[in-house]
Parts: C-alpha cells; sequence; structure tokens
C-alpha cells in the first residue's frame, strides 16, 4: 500500500472510535492496560476501582492559549488514564487560586492518543499540497534536511534560511523552539522574525503612547477587584485568557465582589455573561470614534481630569502640544472640529459609525468619567484590524482623561501585567545574521525578499534589505504557515510553486494543513512523551503570582516521534557542530540544572533539579498588587515614562517623522477601515466578519480533538434578522464567501451578535473539498493579507463576507 | 430524611467553557455521543429599530450546566423494566450496564437527558456522580474541573441553605415532575422554568 | 427515525393487531355458536386463529431489533413493580404463549370445548392488557404528546381496527367454498366487521382534533409536537387520514353494501383492499405518533 494514500486514509478517518482507539493502542502494546483504565462509562458503580492510590504527575498544559495551567495526569501501566486538575491545594481563592486548566487542557489526551498522529518520519513524493507522502526512517530525513541546509546556504545564502514562527508549544526548555534556534544560529544563521499574529499593532504603538513595547504593562489583573467599574474593548478574557487563575477567572471574581462591567464589543461575550456586564454592542473597527465621542461628551460637559492631563500628557490640548506641532493638532482639535478633519466628534457623528445610539453615548462617557477608580481593559482584537495601532493609542487616552492612569483600581487601558518567573532558557548564541521581517510578511519574502528593505513598506530590522528570497523554512509546532496566515489561497498558490520555497521542514505532532503542505514531516513528540520545563511567564495574567512547572515524561514516545532536543543534536551532528550544539550538556538534566540555576539564585527555596521533579510545580505570589505607572503619577519628572517625550502621548512626535499623516497619524484617529463600516464594498459583502480566539482551541491546536469538537463546535455567528433575510436557520449548513474564497460551516443564529456583524472562530484547519473550498469552517479562506500601517501586523478581524444557505 | 445528595450550578459564574463536560468525559472515558453532563446555553430577547440603528431589547444569554439531577422521584428507575437502575440511600441514582438491555426507554422518560445511550456497547449510561471518587473523598470530576468555581456538591438541604432554593430555570423542565436534587445560582437574566421567550440555542 | 423506532412501531402495530385479532374471533366465535353451533363455529375461525401467532411471534422478533443489547436480556430481572415496560414484556410473552396453547388445542381439539374457551378467553384478555400496558408504557408524565387521552384512544382503535380487517382478510382466505351455513355466517360477520371498522374510523377522526386542541394549550414541547405534525409530517398526516377514510370508511361502507349479495371474489379483493390500506394508514400514523414527540425539558 502506499504510504500517501495511507496518511490520506488515516486523515479521512476523523472519528476517534474506541475501535480505533484501541487499535493503535494494541499497535503499542497497551491494550489491556487501557481497557483497564478507561471504562467507558460502562462500570457499574459498585465495581468501580475506588481507593486505588493513583499515579498522578505534574504535566504542562503548554500551547498558545493565552493562559497557563497545572494538568497532573494519571498513569496507569504506561498509559495517561485521565487528566486532574492542578493537584496543588487552593489557600485561597484569590491569593492563590489553583491553576484549575479549562476544557482543552481536560481534553489534553484526546490530542495526545488522536487518530492523526504523524507516526514517523516522512517525504513528500507528490505535488506539494497534495498530501501524498512516503515514510521514510530517521536517518535519511536528517541527511536529507542536512544536505538540503547546506546546498541552500551555499546556493542562495544565510538569508535564505527562515524560522517560522510557530507556537503549538511553548516551552521554556530544554523542548520548543530554542533548540532550534540554537543550531540554525550555529549553522550560520536565519533571518528572524519581529512581532506576532496576536498583537502586532499593540508592541508598535506601544512606544508612542506610554512607552516600552510590552502589552501587558497594566496594574496586576487581581487589582480590578478594587475597581468600581471595569471597561471591556473587546476583551474576552474568560475565553481568550481561560484556565482558573487567569485574567477571566478573576474579571468574575470581581463582578461577585460588585464590581460593574461594561463591555463594548460587537458580541456579546461569554465574559459580558459571566460578568453581569451591560452590553455595548458596537460595530467592529469603530472602537477609536466612539472613545473620541466619550471624550468629546467629557470635554463638553467638564467631566475629564484636566489637571492630569496638562500635567501627564502630550497634545491632548493646544497647551500641551510639543516644541514645533502645528497649530490644531492636538486631540482636543480633533475633537471639537478645529484639528484634523474640522469635524466635531459629536455622538450624533459617532452613532452611525459605531452603530450606538447618540444618547447612550452620552450616557456611557457619564458613567465612565464618574465612577472611579475604573479599570479599562483593551483585548487584543481590536487591534488585529485594519488600523489597529489607533484603537491602542486611544484607550490609554480614554484611561488618562479619567484619571485613572496610575492608581488602584485604575488602570492604563492596556492588558495587565503578568509577573515574570526567573528561568533561565535554553542558551542561544547571536544570530549572524541580523535581518528581521514583520512576521505578516513572510509569504512576501517567499517571492520578492530580495526587494524587502528597511523602508515604510516593509520595514526590515537589523538590515537594509534581505539578501535572499526564502528558501528553507524550519516549520516547528506551526500550523501558521497554510492555515493561520490570511488568504488561505494565496498562501497556497505561493507554496505550491516549490521552485520559490524550495524546502519545508514540518515538526509536527498531526496532519495539519501545514504538515500536508510540507517536503519533510518530522513526527513530534506531544507533552506528555517528554521531559521539560515551562513558565507561566510571557502569558498568563495571573496577578501576582507565578510558577514554574516540571513536565514529566508520562509515557513512552508514540509510534516513532522523537523530541526537538533528540533531533536537533542528530542535525547538529550530521552539519558537523555537534560539539557546539552541546556545549558539554550530555543530558536533558544537564541543560534542565542550567536552566533552573537562575531560579535558584532568584527565589532561595527553589530546589534542586531532583527536587523539582517531585514537587512538580513551584508557585510564588508577589506581596502587593503592582499598580502600573504608580511612580510615574507620583512624580512624572522623576519618574518618566519611556516615551519620548516621558509623557503620556497622546500627541506623537515619534509618529509625525513617520511622515504618513493619513495613516500613521500623530493622535488616536479614527481612520475608516478599508472592508470596513462604511466601505462600499458592504453592497457586495454586506457582514462584517470578524474572527475570535475559539474555546476549543488554542489557535488552530486541538482541532483535530473529538471531544472539543463535539461540545464546541464550529459556528458561524449571524444575527436572526441577518440570518432570516437569508432564510438561514440556527445550525444549518452556510456558505460563507467573498472574493478570496469560501468555507462552509454552520450557522450560529444568535441575538448575542449585533446584525450586520458577523464571527468565525479562528483555527479550524482548512479541510478543502474537490473545488477546493474549505469544509471546516477556516477563517482564513476569507481574511485579507493587507498590513496595519505601523506595525506590518495582522488584520484578520476586518474582513466583508456574504453568507448563503448551503 | 434519608440524605440525598445533589448538585449546585452556579449560572452567574458560567462562562460556557464545558470544562465540566469535557472533564467527565475524560474522567470516564466516554464515547462520542455520549455526554454525562452537557452545557445549554439559553438565549432570547429581539433587535428592534431605533432610527438609522438596531438596538438590542432584553437580550440575554446564559448557560445551564447539566448531567444528571439524582432525582428524588427518579422516573428512570420507575420505568427501566429490569432494574438496571436504582437509587442509593445518599441519592445517587446509579445504572448498572451489565442489567440493561439497551431499550432507552428511561432517556424516553429522562426530562434531563442524563441517561445516554452507547451506540458500541449497546447500552444505557449515565452520571454516577463520580461516586467512586466521593468515597474517597474527592470531588466529582465536573465539580473539580469548573474553572470559575460554579459547581458544587453536596446533601441538597445545605446546599439549599447555603444557596438559596432556586430549583427550577428555563429551559428546565417543571421540577414537580421528578424533584431533581438541584440548586442553581441565578444568573441576573435567568428566566424561570415557565418562561417561554427564549430558546435552547445547542445545536446538538 | 432510527432501525429502533421502527422495530418499536412493528412490534406495537403487529402486537396490537394480533391482540385484536384474537378478541375478534372470540367474539365472531361467540356469535357463530349462538346462531349454529360449535362445529359450524370450528369451521369458520379455525382457519383464521391460525395468524394470531405468528403475527405476534413477528411483533416479539421485531422488539428484539430495538434493543441495543441481547446479551443482557438474559440478566433481565423485571421490574413488574413500577415499570410498564416490564408489564409490557411479560404479558406480550404470556400472551404469545396462552395464543399458541390456545391454538394448538383448538386444532388438535384437545380437551373439552369448555376449557379451550375458558383458555382462548383468558388468552384473548391477557392481549388486552397487553394493549393496556403499551399504552401506559407511553402513558409518561414526562412526554406530554404522549401522555394524553388520545394515546389510549388510538392504540385501541388501531388494535381493533386492524384486529377485524386482519380477521375479515384471514376469513375470506380460508372461506368454506359451496358451504351455504359457513357463507351466510361468513356474510353477516363481514357485515359486522363493516360496521365496526366504519366507527372505528370515525373515532379517529374525532379524536385527532380534540388532540390538536389540547395539545395547543400544553407546554412548549407540545407545541412542538404540533409544529412538527403540522409542519415536517403534514403530508404523511393528510395521506395516514386519507388512506384510513378510504380503507376503514369508504371500503368499510362497501363492503356493507355488498357483504349480503355481492360476489365473493369481490368482497375478497374490498376485504383485502381495506385491510392493507388500514395497515399502511395505522403504520403512517404510529409513525407520526413517534416522529413528532417532543420530551419535556431537555
Amino acid at each position: 500500500m502506499n504510504e500517501g494514500n495511507f496518511l490520506t486514509n488515516t486523515l479521512t478517518d476523523v472519528a476517534l472510535t474506541r475501535r480505533s482507539f484501541l487499535k493503535w493502542s494494541a499497535a503499542l502494546g497497551g491494550t489491556a492496560a487501557l481497557a483497564g483504565g478507561l471504562n467507558f462509562g460502562l462500570k457499574t458503580v459498585e465495581k468501580a476501582a475506588a481507593a486505588s492510590i493513583e499515579d498522578v504527575k505534574t504535566v504542562a498544559c503548554y500551547h498558545n492559549c493565552g493562559g497557563r495551567c497545572v494538568l497532573g495526569a494519571v498513569v496507569k501501566d504506561g498509559t495517561v488514564v485521565r487528566i486532574v486538575a492542578d493537584p496543588t491545594e487552593e489557600k485561597d481563592p484569590i491569593t492563590n487560586p489553583r491553576a484549575i486548566p479549562c476544557q482543552r487542557g481536560r481534553a489534553q489526551i484526546r490530542r495526545v492518543y488522536a487518530p492523526d498522529r504523524l507516526k514517523y518520519p516522512m517525504k513528500r513524493v507528490g505535488k506539494r499540497g497534495e498530501g501524498k507522502f512516503e515514510r521514510i526512517s530517521w536517518d535519511e530525513a536528517l541527511d536529507m534536511i542536512a544536505s538540503e541546509l547546506q546546498r541552500i546556504k551555499k546556493q542562495y545564502g544565510q538569508e535564505s534560511i527562515f524560522f517560522m514562527q510557530g507556537l503549538g508549544e511553548m516551552w521554556t526548555g530544554p523542548e520548543g523552539r530554542s533548540p532550534i534556534t540554537r543550531l540554525l544560529r550555529l549553522f550560520g544563521g536565519h533571518v528572524e522574525f519581529y512581532n506576532n499574529y496576536s498583537f502586532a499593532a499593540f508592541q508598535a504603538a506601544m512606544p508612542f503612547i506610554t512607552g516600552g513595547s510590552r502589552a501587558n504593562c497594566g496594574n496586576y489583573v487581581n487589582d480590578i477587584l478594587n475597581s468600581k467599574l471595569v471597561v471591556l474593548f473587546g476583551d474576552n478574557s474568560c475565553v481568550t485568557r481561560a484556565g482558573g487563575d487567569n485574567a477571566g477567572y478573576y474579571y468574575v471574581k470581581a463582578k461577585e465582589h460588585g464590581v460593574k462591567f461594561i463591555v463594548i464589543d460587537p458580541v456579546y461575550t461569554d465574559t459580558a455573561i459571566a460578568t453581569a456586564a451591560d452590553w455595548v454592542p458596537i460595530n467592529g473597527g469603530t472602537d477609536v470614534a466612539l472613545i473620541a465621542a466619550m471624550a468629546y461628551v467629557m470635554v463638553k460637559e467638564n467631566l475629564y481630569d484636566k489637571e492630569f492631563m496638562a500635567k501627564y500628557a502630550v497634545g491632548f490640548d493646544e497647551d500641551t502640544l510639543p516644541e514645533g506641532a502645528p497649530a490644531n493638532s492636538s486631540y482636543m482639535a480633533y475633537l471639537m472640529g478645529t484639528g484634523y478633519d474640522k469635524i466635531p466628534k459629536t455622538p450624533e457623528w459617532a452613532a452611525p459609525i459605531t452603530g450606538i445610539p447618540a444618547e447612550r453615548i452620552v450616557q456611557l462617557a457619564r458613567q465612565i468619567a464618574t465612577t472611579k477608580p475604573c479599570a479599562m481593559f483593551q483585548g487584543w482584537g481590536i487591534q488585529r484590524r485594519a488600523y489597529g495601532e489607533q484603537a491602542v493609542r486611544a484607550v490609554p487616552t480614554l484611561a488618562a482623561m479619567t484619571g485613572n492612569f496610575g492608581i488602584k483600581g485604575g488602570s492604563p487601558g492596556l492588558r495587565p501585567t503578568i509577573m515574570p518567573f526567573k528561568m533561565g532558557g535554553f542558551p542561544l548564541p547571536k544570530n549572524p545574521v541580523t535581518a528581521s521581517i514583520p512576521l505578516y510578511l513572510w509569504t512576501d519574502y517567499i517571492f520578492r525578499g530580495k526587494e524587502m528593505t528597511n523602508g515604510a513598506r516593509d520595514k526590515i530590522k537589523g538590515a537594509e534589505k534581505l539578501g535572499a528570497n526564502m528558501k528553507f523554512m524550519w516549520n516547528h509546532a506551526g500550523n501558521t504557515v497554510l492555515n493561520q496566515h490570511a488568504n488561505i489561497n494565496r498562501t497556497k498558490k505561493l507554496l505550491e510553486d516549490d521552485t520559490m520555497l524550495e524546502m519545508l521542514v514540518s515538526y509536527e505532532v498531526a496532519m495539519t494543513p501545514t504538515a500536508k503542505f510540507s517536503d519533510i514531516l518530522l513526527p513530534a513528540t506531544t507533552g506528555f512523551e517528554v521531559e521539560s520545563i515551562i513558565t507561566g511567564e510571557g502569558h498568563a495574567e495571573k496577578g501576582g503570582r507565578q510558577f514554574a512547572l516540571f513536565n514529566h515524561q508520562v509515557i513512552e514516545p508514540m509510534y516513532e516521534s522523537k523530541n526537538t532536543l533528540w533531533v536537533m543534536e542528530q542535525l547538529a551532528d550530521r552539519l558537523g557542530i555537534g560539539e557546539e550544539f552541546r556545549d558539554g550538556h550530555m543530558t536533558r538534566d544537564d541543560w534542565m540544572r542550567d536552566m533552573i540555576k537562575v531560579s535558584q539564585e532568584a527565589y532561595p527555596d527553589f530546589p534542586s533539579l531532583e527536587k523539582f521533579k517531585e514537587m512538580g510545580v513551584y508557585k510564588i505570589t508577589a506581596d502587593k498588587v503592582m499598580v502600573a505607572f504608580a511612580a510615574f503619577r507620583e512624580d512624572p519628572v522623576a519618574n518618566p515614562l519611556e516615551t519620548e517625550t516621558g509623557k503620556i502621548e497622546v500627541y506623537s512626535p515619534g509618529l509625525v517623522r513617520f511622515n504618513e499623516p493619513d495613516e500613521i497619524p500623530a493622535i488616536p484617529l479614527y481612520i475608516p477601515e478599508w472592508e470596513g463600516v462604511n466601505d462600499p464594498l458592504r453592497k457586495t459583502f454586506p457582514l462584517q466578519m470578524s474572527g475570535y480566539h475559539a474555546p476549543q482551541r488554542s489557535h488552530s491546536t486541538f482541532d483535530n480533538t473529538d471531544y472539543l469538537r463535539e461540545a464546541l463546535p464550529q459556528m458561524f455567528w449571524i444575527n436572526p434578522l441577518d440570518a432570516e433575510s437569508r432564510g438561514i436557520q440556527n445550525g444549518d449548513q452556510v456558505k460563507v464567501f467573498n472574493d478570496r474564497g469560501a468555507t462552509f460551516v454552520r450557522a450560529y443564529v444568535t441575538n448575542r451578535v449585533r446584525p450586520g456583524a458577523a464571527c468565525l472562530a479562528q483555527g479550524a484547519w482548512y479541510t478543502p473539498d474537490q473545488n477546493g473550498m474549505d469544509t471546516n469552517g477556516s477563517i482564513n479562506m476569507l481574511t485579507n493579507e493587507h498590513p496595519t500601517p505601523l506595525a506590518k501586523g495582522t488584520t484578520q478581524h476586518t474582513t466583508l463576507v456574504q453568507v448563503e444557505k448551503a | 430524611m434519608a440524605k440525598q445528595l445533589g448538585f449546585y450550578v452556579n449560572l452567574a459564574n458560567c462562562i460556557g467553557c464545558k470544562a465540566c463536560e469535557i472533564a467527565c468525559k475524560d474522567r470516564k472515558g466516554l464515547p462520542a455521543g455520549v455526554r454525562w453532563r452537557r452545557v445549554y446555553e439559553y438565549s432570547g430577547g429581539e433587535w428592534i429599530a431605533s432610527g438609522n440603528q438596531h438596538v438590542p431589547s432584553d437580550v440575554f444569554s446564559y448557560y445551564v450546566s447539566t448531567a444528571c439531577m439524582h432525582c428524588e422521584k427518579p422516573i428512570c428507575v420507575e420505568v427501566c423494566p429490569t432494574s438496571a437502575i436504582r437509587k442509593r440511600d445518599d441519592g445517587i441514582v446509579v445504572l448498572n450496564s451489565d442489567n440493561c438491555i439497551g431499550c432507552r426507554y428511561c432517556s424516553w422518560a429522562c426530562p434531563y437527558g442524563a441517561p445516554q445511550f452507547n451506540e458500541e456497547a449497546g447500552v444505557m449510561t449515565k452520571c454516577d456522580f463520580c461516586v467512586e471518587l466521593q468515597e474517597r473523598g474527592e470531588k466529582p470530576a465536573c465539580v473539580d474541573a469548573c474553572p470559575m468555581r460554579a459547581l458544587e456538591y453536596g446533601d441538597i438541604e445545605e446546599l439549599k441553605a447555603k444557596h438559596g432554593g432556586l430549583t427550577a430555570v428555563a429551559p428546565m423542565p417543571d421540577p414537580s415532575l421528578t424533584n431533581p436534587a438541584i440548586v442553581y445560582g441565578p444568573h441576573k437574566d435567568v428566566k424561570s422554568a415557565h418562561y417561554r421567550g427564549g430558546q435552547l440555542k445547542n445545536i446538538d | 427515525m432510527v432501525t429502533r423506532e421502527w422495530a418499536l412501531l412493528i412490534f406495537t402495530i403487529l402486537g396490537q393487531m394480533a391482540s385484536g385479532a384474537l378478541l375478534t374471533l372470540m367474539l365472531i366465535r361467540a356469535f357463530a355458536i349462538r346462531k349454529t353451533n360449535v362445529q359450524q363455529a370450528n369451521r369458520l375461525t379455525d382457519g383464521p386463529l391460525f395468524i394470531v401467532v405468528p403475527i405476534m411471534a413477528l411483533a416479539l422478533l421485531a422488539s428484539l431489533f430495538h434493543l441495543g443489547n441481547l446479551i443482557n436480556i438474559t440478566k433481565a430481572v423485571p421490574n413488574l413493580g413500577t415499570s410498564w415496560l416490564s408489564r409490557e414484556v411479560i404479558v406480550a410473552v404470556v400472551f404469545v404463549v396462552l395464543a399458541a396453547l390456545y391454538t394448538f388445542l383448538q386444532w388438535r381439539k384437545l380437551s373439552t370445548e369448555l376449557i379451550r374457551a375458558t383458555i382462548g378467553w383468558i388468552a384473548a384478555l391477557v392481549g388486552q392488557f397487553q394493549t393496556i400496558a403499551m399504552i401506559m408504557v407511553y402513558m409518561i408524565r414526562t412526554q406530554p404528546a404522549w401522555n394524553t387521552f388520545a394515546t389510549p384512544i388510538t392504540f385501541l382503535v388501531t388494535s381493533f381496527l386492524l384486529g377485524v380487517l386482519v380477521v375479515a382478510a384471514a376469513l375470506v382466505a380460508t372461506r368454506a367454498i359451496g358451504d351455504e351455513t359457513q357463507t351466510d355466517l361468513l356474510r353477516s360477520t363481514l357485515r359486522g366487521i363493516a360496521i365496526t371498522s366504519i366507527a372505528l374510523v370515525g373515532v379517529e377522526f374525532v379524536v385527532l382534533p380534540i388532540y390538536v386542541l389540547y395539545l395547543s394549550t400544553q407546554g412548549a414541547s407540545a407545541l412542538q409536537t404540533m409544529s412538527s405534525m403540522f409542519g415536517t409530517y403534514t403530508a404523511v398526516l393528510v395521506l395516514r387520514l386519507l388512506l384510513v377514510f378510504v380503507g376503514g370508511g369508504v371500503l368499510g361502507a362497501y363492503l356493507y353494501e355488498n357483504a349480503a349479495n355481492g360476489k365473493e371474489r369481490n368482497l375478497a379483493l374490498l376485504v383485502y383492499s381495506a385491510f392493507i390500506l388500514v395497515l399502511i394508514a395505522e403504520a403512517m400514523g404510529r409513525f407520526l405518533f413517534y416522529a413528532t414527540h417532543y420530551s419535556i425539558g431537555l
């Protein structure tokens, strides 16, 4: 039997029946154990094995979900039979809650034991993307990769090698991306990328509003228990920061404590439901207009904090404009109609843009201005849009105007600070290649890399230009290449020509759409199959708490899967850099001992590696709630912000220097979006569709997990008014399309999305039918690769579509 | 009166994440289609014209996590032809699949969809309140799984004393049919069991 | 409707037909004995009697297809105390055993006429109890679409309607040719069957609107039943009513008109057509019964 066909057959067998489940386990010699461990709900209570002391080992939920939780794996005869929640004790629900995993963590077993796991190394035999592969040995695979790396380096130069973003696993080390980075750098380097799909516009705009580049720099999230009012702009933390001790949990706790919530979102989110929020349904991409109108009301009704703005902000009004700024270029001038477009930003102006009645805007402005302290948060969704940078700067402006900046219970209108856990990483040498591309432009690097420069169009960093087009791509635990980047049909076409990108290597656990477009497939271990360390740092908004987790290897590697460290060591040997790569580290423990040295220095009671393995999880708690920018508030001269002016830059001189005032303005401007609320294209494609983070997946991770698919099916959200006129009923199969592509998915007809708006969760795996139309609700069939002006970041939430009954 | 174990479901804090459902399936290794705990979404209201815009009018939504109610008058026990389902002294309604002939009559009778048919084995299965965990002092899987701590369990009278007496909400049936061992924490938009203005949004 | 509901449909329809048929036959015998004698009655009904057990056996066989697990059936300890389903199973088995015993004794003319008749009547009564058990299985408080007066009435009507018509068909099929006494008995029996059939169809047409009216006053799940009956399944409902009207009503009236002096061959055709049409109509009715039910709650 042709291996390619075998694989395709396996792929079509999506449903994991008990039979197939047992089939592979039999192949692994684990049938007895499995049958004994999983009772499939058939055991009578009387016969259930009670009181057996279970072997529970900590394992990580190690994806890019926005949380970070602690799992316990119950191991029986070499098989993980179930997951239990964070086995540590909950001493206090506020100061020390358990990191209880969400639905995804609970389904981890079904991901590890999924029937479409990659079982052995394979090489492509058909056309790229056709899905035909041939089984090869690890030796063959590694030899091929090594020789291709050498050939491409020689033929096209070091700058033709790219290490693609991929966040299917986010280990601190020694697993994950770092060993690959280390290898490629020792090999002569690779082109880097900067920013990401999550918060590119956020990072880019930060230096020009409150300084720095961290998206998470607000008060600790548990500080909202001190707020009176919380205003969420496109923030659905109960879903995007899920789990039992992350932001969403604290939102719900704050609500329990009587804190009022306002949710400004086209969608009545799960967060809105669980925080008993007042919902302000807004048209997508118009938050900046709403903020301008509220600011107008606050100014007109004298409700804003004049002293604060005069002392701490630049360019809010004409008096605080920096030197050299033209007259009437302040935010105030913009609001009052004497500035930029000479239109007063009245509630009546904003009403048709935002879809919010003028009187509601007035009421909202009064409530926000007069309820103190008020914490404002922005989700990252509002900045993954055509002019995302404007929204990023508008929310902190409102937070400043209302005087909530730098105070307990307030917030700077950004995201809460994540307390770091001090842990060493996998050591990385300097990259000999200095060039770095904005991530969202990686497809351009394939066909016009040599033309890309540090100019306004491409914003290459670290070099004036790229020396080559991309010829070799290492894709590690990533499904961005085909699935998560905008406009799948475009990417597909680019990749199908294998004279452009010549070699795509994927290290992956399952046959993802990206894996299907790879040239060499390496079967990866999951977290259950390898020892590694992870900290919550960099991800989970847990207030003043953090942990380091030892991830135990709880099962033998499935099939022929191998861990990253092993793969890189083997590859390093083949490239003649084995010794440099190892640098004296002969075992995995050697690397981990080095990593935890940093923790042992930072936390006197941090244990030895052996003890850490035994403990599984080490938690730290801050002694007080951190209030962001408190020192600045106390003394702005002694403690200036990291902005150019040291103050809150409502007007940013740095942005002026980009000299693109229409798309990169100095003040947070409402710029009507292409494919936005007032685009004439809505005559053809009337619905403003945005993606959202599905509770059933972490981006595209878990899309092959049966339990999650069953509990949380992929759905297209549409308002009953829009559905009725199209004859669509709840649960109907519909076709969503625009001139970039089409996808089939079931409709969720709900009042929870405003008329004219629609939603489709990002991350569903592209599953084409014979005509190339997706059948799985994969949103990037429809999205646009056009980047944001400043960050060159993603705009995937700005998409117009039409829908019809399929 | 005999002790009666039951669930407390705090509708106010439920984010509809289904962690309880998945934890249950994971704990019991349930196959596709067998869902001892399910989370229902109940929504209603409408969008009305206001000037050139549409505005929401009484739009509401909340989730109801539901498993076996371990009813005081369990109709499944009544109707089962083979006595495969019985009520224990602690109130837990258990099903012995070994005695089940798979007639699925209990699933017709149960107004909560608690008994679930296992196609492959041809027998009914249902929530057993994780009695094996309770026996060693642990929480049922669903209760321990809730990231929002919206689920509790215990003696139903104690739960009612602690959380109030809300035992029926839309879209749940009239509790007088079977006396379910349940108490709800009210969501701000919770509707009474007699309310007819909303819809169950789950598609399967 | 999945296979398992089809099994139930066949089980209830055939089971009710069998019990209706046995009762009909016992009544016809009583009538024939009064009019003539035991021997004539035997000649008239001994042939048709053989249909009861196979129909019931078929019903029981079908019921097995409804079960998910036949291995466990051996472990089944009947819950006679509270479960009507349990009672239904027991009663169905007792019925088929008694009916078989009666058929066998009657065939071989074993024992005395009195004892045979007693066993026959007991079997017929158990058959009626089986119909009651079937009714009670569906009269559950959590199923508002089923838990109404309409369930007992329609089940009983189905039982009698199919019972009399299947007996009529059997009588015609096994009729003694050229025996005047038998022909007279047959003709008057068919007249009686025709009247019964018309009356039962009348009941069906009275019950339906009252049932619908009743449903409209009940809760959400009853309304769902209605909307499904008059939405998805309107065509089935209309066709079912049409068939039963033509089969049991029009053909019944025609049979009544012609039973006394019509040609035997035409009468036979008439009886077969009526039975087939009504069987289809009642099966469709039972299909609607299952397909349009909605549980209260979830």
